[in-house]
């Protein structure tokens, strides 16, 4: 059996799924000041009616780095950093113990300026005299060439606690977004370290001997033993588990639009052939673009507690939270009490909602029942708009071959989603601003515990083959070979699928066949010198998509 | 160093599937090393700057532009539309305000074609600065426009198109003809009848670095511009005047193209030439970027650059002082406007279209006139098309020159002489091609 659980915001979610169906479920506050104790009540409640021997699995979503980095609550990290020529370096710098030190790369990987001992001695003494335990080492084109960064790694390992190292976090490029990673991945390690131990220790006091992998942001996992050297992976998974939850619960394959409508907000992500999104970089954390990838959503401010207002005669929904509805005691009228008295909500006190309408309808002169109709509809075309924006806006991400440009697919949602609280007394209003069918799964309440169980392992490689040079490097797996002057595009391809095979088999992550990597970019380029050929850049880049465990499904249909 | 940032709409488009042939400069990955440093320096995550997607220019676009014979299909394949369509997103985005500058950094490269097309010469079919320039006249009612090509090849295309057109002042800084293809741009060609001055040439010797640049703008080029006040500026970016490309002879840095992009501050800018792809196009696209949205510049640098090495001689600092002097002096002092208006001025040109291996002859015959470009009568005869005939009434003619276009029109047809009869209409805003063997015009209407 599987065990998934969410720590989320508000609750604490788990459930306990097997093949043949969902075996316990459980939903506990959730301690801001105590996360261990919340995924401890979550797993006690589970195992009054499971035996923890029954377990093969957990999977965990939580909160913890997103919230030390919201709180601010970072450990000062050492950054050593070499930047050579470019972009000025206040567009990277971050943190107050942030040393730019000489030497460059060039984006072929040459070492073009050495990076001198001397001036990295001292930057490690400065650190040392701060008190600084935790570092990021990060050169310009590290994916290219790690010569530096590894240099750096060297001299600094006698002193740190721990290092994040810019090649191995992503073999994308990206300087910038590199070095933010490595800051907040360092920054955050001691708190998660000391977290992730301590729900191990708990795990076991319970009984339970499975593995235990961690959610990601974009959608997928990561083993616990991984998450340790990425602490910053783990960062902003919750949206993305209820997401994997809505494709566990429904059959999904055309473009549709998913919605998770909360008390304050709707979260909006966009599905392509049946499968989420993910930002091509990353998100930004702390303000900083990073290279933490993630499933694209975009929030809006209307949800079912948000305020109806009438302001000069005309109707206002949200983005303001009073308070819960009318109905359930709140202070101002929301989106719940329209509900209520269109007759499509019956929650708490209708005749609470009742009254309150007809206050705001007074001075409009329009009818009660017709306001809240108009509130409601108002509230969900803003939500279509903001739905439409984010398809517009991935329609037109930039390509870069004719064939793509000419030939390439547009997003045509065709089906809309909704989980979340009021999904289903939005469901009807839905329908009719965005006119498609909508579904509202039947165990949506608990999508977010199901898409933490059933998700599986992503990642991710980017391969390079340099034939001109014959070296092949994969530098998040930290992989340099040599080729030789004849290979090709598919050797390259073969190479990519089988050192991410590898990988994840070294992490004993099973049921992986071939067939689930897939090959995103694989292109070979002529490298010319005075009109001949001197070799070929290959570059290939393969992922392990998200996806949930097929063998589940059916339990919770 | 300026620091007001301004948005800067990228339209980067490398065509990964496209060459000329397999070893030719311009071929899949001229752009591939350009990604990767702009990727890795984090470009498209600066504030205001942002990346877009090009479009695919369409037919009237082009037949507004070009007499493509015998058609834009049989001259063009889908990059050239996609890299003139690049320059008019960048045109699209500066006139809805949705960035202040644009930079399409597209391929293949446009300022080698001229008015007549019927193949491929020095790399380019299309003019993509003038299909943008064409844009930005008859739809977005613009009508002063300057063009600065500092490209190392002198933009024979361009000077060709706008030869006679008043309102589109075209200034070219290239490496002297006499030393590099395509053997024209010098000083005394200054623009027809109907246009004089509106062409400016500066010939530069080989050798010319940062210095010899920078001393061109500032004594030349920004004068020049001043005194003509256009209302949207464009660079024909073209980078093969760095020291490292392949097919010149210039000592250009990436720095210095930054701060020529700083002090011609264009609205829009296409990417040209440029063939050393590993040295020099990942600086000097960098540079210009930065340049364009107003960040700081001043990091960026090859890792060869040596500016000791590349320090221009001081013959030919004395050569470009004179230079400036006597363009300057042509400028101020431009020779009377030649020739009666209602006459025909005539100029005849052999025109090689290099890639493509083809000749061509043409006599051009231009309406001399004081109100408008004048109307253009060219007949022209390839080694891979007869006879034909290409009349342009042009944008903004006045009424004679739209009286003797018609005229002219009705009189090719009678001749039967030619192969071809095409007419460009800007006022009419149409375009008609009529085969010998028509009875009938095939016409289409770009409105
Ligand atoms: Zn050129
Ligand atoms: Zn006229």
């Amino acid at each position: 059996m599987l065990l998934g659980i969410d720590v989320g915001g508000t609750h604490t979610d788990a459930v306990m799924i097997a093949t043949n169906g969902i075996h316990a479920a459980a939903k506990v506050p959730t301690d801001h000041e105590d996360l261990l104790a919340s995924v401890n009540a979550a797993i006690g409640e589970i195992l009054r009616d499971v035996d923890p021997d029954a377990i093969r699995q957990i999977n965990l979503s939580t909160t913890l780095t997103t919230n030390a980095i919201i709180e601010e609550k970072l450990e000062p990290v050492g950054m050593l950093v070499t930047g050579g020529p470019g972009i000025a370096p206040g567009h990277y710098t971050i943190g107050r113990h942030f040393h730019l030190l000489r030497g460059a790369i060039d984006h072929r990987g040459t070492e073009q300026e050495p990076l001198p001992d001397a001036e990295l001695d001292a930057a490690v003494e400065a650190c040392r005299a701060a008190g600084v335990r935790v570092f990021g080492a990060v050169t310009k084109f590290s994916p290219r060439n790690p010569v530096q960064e590894e240099q750096i790694v060297r001299r600094l390992q006698p002193d740190a606690d721990f290092i994040s190292i810019g090649h191995t976090l992503s073999g994308r490029l990206n300087f910038p977004r590199r070095v933010a990673t490595a800051f907040y991945n360092s920054a955050v390690w001691r708190a998660y370290i000391d977290f992730i131990d301590a729900v191990e220790t708990g795990v076991r006091k319970h009984g339970i001997s499975a593995r235990m992998d961690i959610l990601k942001a974009d959608g997928g996992t990561m083993p616990a033993a991984v998450s340790r050297t990425v602490p910053v992976q783990s960062i902003l998974s919750g949206p993305a588990a209820s997401i994997m939850g809505i494709v566990a619960l429904c059959d999904i394959d055309e473009d549709a639009v998913i919605l998770d409508i909360g008390g304050t907000t709707t979260d909006i992500a966009v599905f392509a052939d049946g499968a989420p999104l993910v930002e091509p970089d990353g998100i930004a954390i702390g303000g900083h673009p990073t290279l933490v990838r993630a499933v694209i959503t975009r929030s809006i401010g209307i949800g079912g507690d948000s305020e109806v207002v009438v302001e000069n005669g005309d109707l206002r929904i949200g983005p303001r939270r009073r308070g819960p509805a009318l109905a359930c005691g709140g202070p101002v009228p929301t989106l719940i009490d329209a509900g209520n008295v269109t007759g499509t909500a019956q929650v708490g006190n209708p005749t609470a909602s009742a009254a309150g309408f007809r206050e705001l309808a007074a001075a409009t002169g329009i009818d009660p029942e017709e306001l809240a109709r108009r509130a409601i509809a108002r509230a969900m075309e803003q939500i279509r708009d903001a739905a439409h924006g984010l398809v517009t806006e991935l329609n037109a991400r930039p390509v870069y071959t004719i064939h793509e440009l000419l030939t390439g697919k547009t997003l045509s949602p065709r089906q809309v989603y909704v989980m979340g609280g009021p999904a289903a007394v939005l469901a009807e209003p839905l329908a009719q601003a965005f006119g498609l069918p909508v579904t509202v799964p039947a165990r949506h309440a608990v999508a977010n515990a199901i898409g933490a169980a059933l998700t599986r392992t992503t990642m991710e490689i980017e391969l390079l083959a340099d034939t001109e040079r014959k070296e092949l490097s994969i530098p998040n797996l930290d992989i340099r070979q040599k080729i030789s002057f004849q290979f090709t595009l598919a050797d390259a391809v073969a190479a990519g699928r089988e050192h991410l095979l590898a990988f994840l088999r070294r992490q004993q992550i099973e049921d992986i066949d071939d067939d689930m990597i897939q090959v995103v970019e694989a292109d070979s380029f002529n490298m010319i010198s005075n009109y001949f050929t001197v070799g070929r850049n290959i570059r290939v880049s393969c992922q392990l998509k998200p996806s949930i465990r097929a063998a589940y499904r059916e339990a919770v249909r | 160093m300026s620091t007001d940032h301004r948005r800067l709409g990228i339209i980067f488009f490398p065509a990964y599937d496209w060459a000329i042939d397999a070893t030719h400069p311009e071929r899949e990955e001229r752009l591939l090393y350009t990604q990767d440093q702009l990727r890795e320096e984090g470009i498209f995550d600066l504030p205001g700057i942002s990346e877009h997607k090009p479009e695919v220019a369409t037919a009237g676009m082009i037949e507004r532009v070009h007499f493509c014979i015998p058609e834009v299909d049989a001259v063009t394949t889908p990059s050239h539309l996609i890299a003139a369509g690049g320059a008019v997103t960048a045109a699209r985005l500066v006139m809805e305000k949705k960035v202040d500058r644009a930079f399409a950094m597209v391929r293949p490269p446009g300022h080698h074609a001229m008015k007549v097309v019927h193949g491929n010469r020095g790399f380019c079919s299309l003019n993509n600065e003038a299909v943008l320039v064409e844009y930005l006249r008859e739809e977005c009612g613009v009508r002063r426009i300057a063009i600065v090509d500092t490209d190392c090849h002198h933009g024979d295309g361009t000077q060709d198109i706008y030869w006679h057109d008043p309102e589109v002042l075209f200034i070219s800084l290239h490496q002297d003809g006499r030393t590099i293809f395509p053997g024209t741009g010098f000083v005394r060609e200054n623009g027809g009848p109907n246009a004089i001055g509106a062409t400016v040439n500066i010939p530069l010797p080989p050798q010319t670095g940062d210095e010899g640049f920078l001393t061109v703008m500032e004594r030349v080029v920004l004068p020049i511009l001043e005194a003509f006040k256009p209302e949207i500026v464009i660079n024909s970016a073209g980078q093969d005047n760095h020291y490292t490309d392949p097919i010149t002879n210039m000592s250009f840095s990436a720095a210095g193209y930054a701060r020529l992009n700083e002090m011609l501050n264009p609205h829009i800018a296409v990417l040209e030439g440029g063939y050393a792809i590993q040295g020099a196009l990942p600086y000097t696209n960098l540079g210009i970027c930065l340049a364009m949205a107003g960040h700081d510049f001043s990091a960026v640098r090859e890792p060869d650059y040596d500016p000791e090495r590349l320090r221009q001689s001081a013959r030919v600092s004395e050569y470009i002082d004179t230079l400036c002097a006597q363009v300057m002096e042509l400028h101020r002092r431009p020779p009377a406007p030649a020739g009666t208006p209602g006459e025909f001025a005539v100029r005849d040109k052999s025109i090689y279209y290099d890639t493509d291996g083809i000749t061509e002859e043409q006599t051009e015959r231009v309406l001399i006139c004081r109100a408008c470009a004048g109307l253009r009568i060219i007949e022209t005869r390839a080694s891979s098309f007869p006879l034909s005939i290409c009349i342009e009434i042009p944008f903004a003619a006045c009424r004679s020159c739209r009286e003797a276009g018609e005229k002219h029109l009705r009189e090719a047809k009678n001749s039967l002489r030619y192969r071809l009869i095409k007419l460009i209409d800007r006022p009419g805003k149409n375009v008609e091609s009529f085969s010998d063997q028509d009875v009938s015009p095939r016409s289409k209407y770009f409105f």
